[in-house]
């Protein structure tokens, strides 16, 4: 896996209408590209910056868009949130409560999986709320440990029928933690209109 | 001369405004010992731009870096307004010098 050009990438994410920063967070097995955008952006922006990044880098590329508004009124996203993420090494099996509003759901999975458990108990907890909910999970990565011990995931789900991917990048004060948040934030855009 | 410099120089020489910038900004947070570096501009046919030391994401942008003012902001601040207007301008000339590059070519 290798980067054609990070400088080239960059300048072509960087003219990209409402595009204000471009990070990059490279490891063995995947590069993650963060595009931070402005009011300007234009709702295809997603789209412009993955197909970019499809066309520079060799391997696994995951392209996190963090939108920021123009402080005007905006009506409130209906979003998931995480309460509380345990695990239970007697049993086996990783709890992970999630809330909506004053409504709390909870999604277990066995930690035999490893780390995509975590994914997978996520998934659980949304279904609560979202019974019809066509994503499945995929898998987990911790991409980067920061030097103050905190954990870089990205997780991704999969739509089985339109095999569509979404991948999100959160951080957490451990793995297990990252990896349901990175889960949410794969999620919470797509699914906040049916909460 | 020290051998940051010179691969200062030697990044103005051989490589991209963009590496350059960035070399730039990893030899400040080194000199001074500093937790984070970065620089904003507004550069015609780019916009305000944010050009973080690393090439780091800013992820949560506790700061406020996305919406700052073209500048240079250093994590401690160190207040010296010859260097905020050098790395300015050099942030500046680096997209200006890459855009012109690549539309050239």
């Amino acid at each position: 896996m290798s980067v054609v050009s990070l400088d080239q990438l960059e300048l072509q994410l960087r003219r990209l209408e409402g595009v204000v920063a471009v990070g990059f967070v490279t490891t063995d097995d995947l590069v993650l590209i963060e595009v931070q955008a402005g009011p300007a952006a234009y709702d295809d922006l997603a789209r412009d910056a993955t197909v970019l990044a499809a066309e520079h880098v060799r391997g696994p590329v995951a392209v996190e868009l963090v939108r920021w508004g123009d402080g005007g009124p905006h009506a409130p996203e209906a979003r998931l949130r995480l309460v509380d993420v345990t695990t239970d090494p007697a049993a086996g099996d990783l709890t992970v409560r999630l809330a909506r509003g004053d409504e709390e759901a909870v999604g277990r999975a066995s930690t035999s999986g490893g780390l995509p458990a975590a994914v997978e108990a996520t998934i659980v907890a949304v279904r609560a709320f979202l019974p019809d909910l066509a994503y499945l999970p995929g898998w987990a990565r911790t991409v980067e440990t920061t030097p103050d011990r905190r954990f870089l995931v990205v997780a991704s789900v999969t739509d089985p029928l339109t095999r569509a991917h979404r991948r999100g990048a959160a951080e957490g004060a451990t793995p297990v933690e990252g990896a349901v948040r990175a889960t949410l934030a794969a999620l919470n855009r797509t699914i906040s209109r049916d909460l | 001369m020290t051998s940051t410099d010179e691969s200062l120089v030697a990044a103005a020489q051989h490589s991209t405004g963009l590496a350059t910038l960035y070399r730039a900004l990893d030899d400040l947070v080194d000199l001074y010992a500093l937790d984070d570096a970065a620089v904003v501009v507004d550069v015609p046919g780019f916009g305000r731009q944010v050009l973080h030391a690393g090439r780091r994401p800013l992820r949560t942008d506790e700061r406020g870096l996305h919406a700052a003012e073209p500048g240079l902001y250093l994590e401690p601040p160190l207040e010296d307004p010859v260097l905020s207007r050098l790395m300015l301008a050099l942030g500046t000339l680096a997209l200006r010098h890459d855009a012109g590059t690549t539309s050239a070519t």
